[in-house]
């Protein structure tokens, strides 16, 4: 009977407080349907894209997708979906895919927004190099013209507090691991090496992720100090068997998400015609001593400037880390046998995919980018230099807006690194290039 | 005695120049307060047009409101479809350059920009992005260069210099002259000059709506490039005064909503 007491007040409070009168701005930004005060948005696009040209895939994706974005919104509810239909192939493998890109629902109010549901959460100041962002996974093998296509949902809860105009909190619970894809498969990584399944955490109460975030915008800085908890989309490899058939081994690699705490903080300062920006995570790991698969404990951090050269907007990136209790694997003894001698090599690659191999990694990155002919041209190059391991990319695109509802693209992406360096495996899967055309609507 | 008819004449040449100069900023001034609203909310189109006619069109909601000396924008794109969904916010400061923040839907983040190179083309458009905000009146000198008549008004016509080529370079001009009425302080057209101090562009005004106890908003401006035929305008299509939003609508985070 108490319950019922509460939930009726809560009920009608939260009746109430949807039955306010919208104004111009928001009724047109939700696209109002004034009788019925249903506020229905559709908009979508069709896309023909292709990806190709690298050592081992003449078309590593080559597909045509239909994609549909709907918002529903009524009063303080809201219900948002973007739905993918794909058909095509990705390295080789041709098929029909349903891809649900987003789909939440929510409540939404001048002071608290409530969201559940399928959702990509961004967080971090920086362009590219996120050390703050442990919530969104990526697929790194869907290769087109378009970054974004590479951000993958979480099934969430979040929540944003706004406390005052300038400050806000924002609490997310992830109940289920999702990790990033990395086709390692692709790669050739010897004729001896193969993956089995990844060891995924089970889907229990705590085997989720939590993350917090306090956010300030005052007018000449905004900062956030953030943290999260939970398994890093970004996983490791470890070794699940070796095994020997005469003289030639057989190892079996499994993915193996690791635990870890990340205290976050980020800031950007405009400084006249320029912005400065940094962000850095405290990334907090245990056993990783007897675990190849868990980096060591580390500080990342990233600083920037952004400035206009005469219409070129430039950035320009420093990407650190340092890791902390850290160990050659050259002052460890000998390996005693074959297989400690595999077991150090792999785990050698692990530290390459954490980018651990050294106690300090220095890399800068470079994007510059102009829009020309009225707007409706824009290119892009952006370079990526890793002072510590030598390896580097490169992406040229160029985008044309040949009306306000067809564009086209076209790019490339060009991998490089020393032999047995992780973008000297990738290379010979992403290096291509890449063309699309679009009509949204 | 003939230096002192000298030191006179000079000293009120100086004078008479000073005292035209504040007229000519009293002038500015008013034609931009009749103007500056408080709180509104609008629909507006965008309409960019080439110099063979092919259009591009472009929609936008806005909501303006004025907290303490700030006076804080949001605009969202509604259309087209490319567009959609990108929002950007500024917080327009009287004596300071304004803080910015755009999201794109594309990176699903909001970035804040510096509001440098106002002289860029608003959405590939002929307006500027310094047409899109409020003027920071003591970035310019002024000087009254008579009157002329337009459509049967007289109208002051005002020259405004930026201070200094820093300032020029921003604006994207060396100067302009303002047609405004004598009577209302409207203002009706606009010539802009570019950097090399050629004729650039001219922006026509009209369709003054009193919105407020004396205050004004023009409905439609067209801006025609008279160097490369391009033309823009940009329409009113729907107009609220005063806003019930409140300051939380007005922050970065609800660029993202």
């Amino acid at each position: 009977m108490k319950y019922k007491f509460i939930i009726i007040p809560v009920f009608l409070w939260l009746l109430s407080g949807s039955c306010y009168a919208q104004g111009l701005f928001e009724n047109t930004v939700n696209q109002a349907d004034d009788e019925h005060k249903l506020q229905i948005d559709f908009s979508g696009y069709g896309r023909a894209s292709a990806y190709g040209g690298s050592n081992f895939y003449d078309y590593s994706t080559l597909f045509a997708e239909f994609g549909i974005q709907g918002k529903l919104a009524c009063k303080r509810a809201l219900l948002f979906t973007d739905l993918r239909l794909r058909a095509g192939s990705q390295f080789d493998s041709l098929g029909i895919k349903l891809q649900m890109k987003e789909t939440y629902v929510g409540y939404q109010s001048d002071k608290i927004d409530v969201y559940l549901g399928a959702k990509i959460v961004s967080w971090g100041r920086m362009d590219g190099f996120n050390p703050t962002d442990n919530i969104t996974p990526y697929d790194y093998f869907f290769l087109t013209a378009d970054p974004d296509d590479q951000k993958l949902p979480n099934f969430l809860l979040q929540t944003r507090w706004y406390i005052t105009p300038q400050i806000n909190l924002e609490l997310i619970a992830i109940p289920i691991y999702r990790p990033s894809v990395y086709r390692y498969d692709l790669f050739d990584l010897g004729e001896y090496t193969t993956f089995v399944a990844p060891a995924l955490p089970d889907n229990t109460f705590k085997n989720g992720s939590l993350a917090a975030r306090f956010n300030f915008d005052l007018p000449n800085t905004g900062f956030s100090v953030s943290w999260f908890r939970g398994y890093d989309p970004f996983y490791g490899f470890n070794v699940y068997d070796i095994s020997w058939e005469e003289f030639a081994p057989s190892i079996q690699l499994q993915a193996q998400p690791y635990l870890k705490n990340t205290f976050g903080a980020d800031f950007d300062i405009p400084l006249g015609s320029w912005v400065l920006r940094s962000e850095a995570a405290y990334n907090l790991t245990s056993a990783y001593q007897d675990s190849m698969y868990i980096p060591n404990p580390d500080i990342s951090y990233v600083a920037g400037v952004e400035h206009s050269f005469r219409g070129v907007v430039t950035i320009l990136q420093y990407i650190g880390k340092y890791t902390i209790d850290f160990a050659s694997l050259d002052d460890l003894p000998p390996p005693e046998n074959l297989n400690d001698m595999i077991i150090r090599e792999l785990a050698a690659f692990d530290r390459k995919i954490f980018y651990q191999q050294e106690k300090t990694n220095h890399a800068l990155s470079l994007s510059l980018s102009k829009r020309f002919a009225h707007e409706t041209m824009n290119s892009e190059l952006m370079g990526y230099y890793n002072i510590t391991s030598e390896e580097w990319f490169i992406r040229p695109k160029f985008s044309w807006k040949i009306t306000d509802n067809l564009e086209t693209g076209i790019g490339g992406m060009y991998y490089a690194g020393p032999d047995k360096s992780v973008f000297s495996y990738a290379s010979d899967v992403l290096n291509g290039g890449f063309v699309e055309l679009k009509v949204s609507f | 005695m003939r230096t002192k008819h000298l030191i006179i004449a000079t000293i009120l040449l100086f004078a008479s120049t000073t005292v035209r100069s504040q007229d000519a900023k009293e002038i500015s001034t008013k034609a931009l307060n009749v103007t500056d609203i408080d709180a509104m909310e609008m629909t507006s189109t965008l309409t960019i047009m080439d110099a063979k006619g092919h259009e591009r069109i472009r929609k936008t909601s806005t909501a303006s409101k004025k907290f303490g000396e700030t006076t804080k924008i949001i605009t969202k794109f509604t259309a087209p479809a490319d567009v959609k969904g990108t929002g950007l916010l500024v917080y327009d400061y009287e004596n300071k350059n304004d803080d910015m923040w755009i999201y794109l839907p594309a990176i699903r983040k909001v970035r804040r920009i510096v509001s440098s190179e106002k002289g860029k083309s608003f959405m590939g458009s002929e307006f500027s992005n310094a047409d899109m905000s409020k003027p920071n009146l003591d970035d310019y000198t002024y000087k009254t260069l008579g009157t002329e008549e337009y459509h049967g008004i007289m109208c002051w016509k005002i020259e405004s210099v930026p201070m200094n080529d820093d300032l020029a370079y921003d604006n994207g001009f060396s100067k302009k002259i303002a047609l405004i009425d004598k009577n209302s302080y409207f203002t009706y057209k606009i010539t802009y000059y570019d950097l090399n101090n050629e004729l650039h562009k001219e922006m026509t005004i009209s369709g003054y709506d009193e919105v407020g106890s004396g205050m004004f908003l023009a409905r439609n401006m067209v801006m025609i490039n008279l160097q490369n035929g391009r033309k823009s305008i940009l329409t009113i299509d729907q107009l609220q005064n005063g806003s019930s939003l409140t300051e939380n609508s007005f922050t970065p985070a609800a660029l993202e909503k």
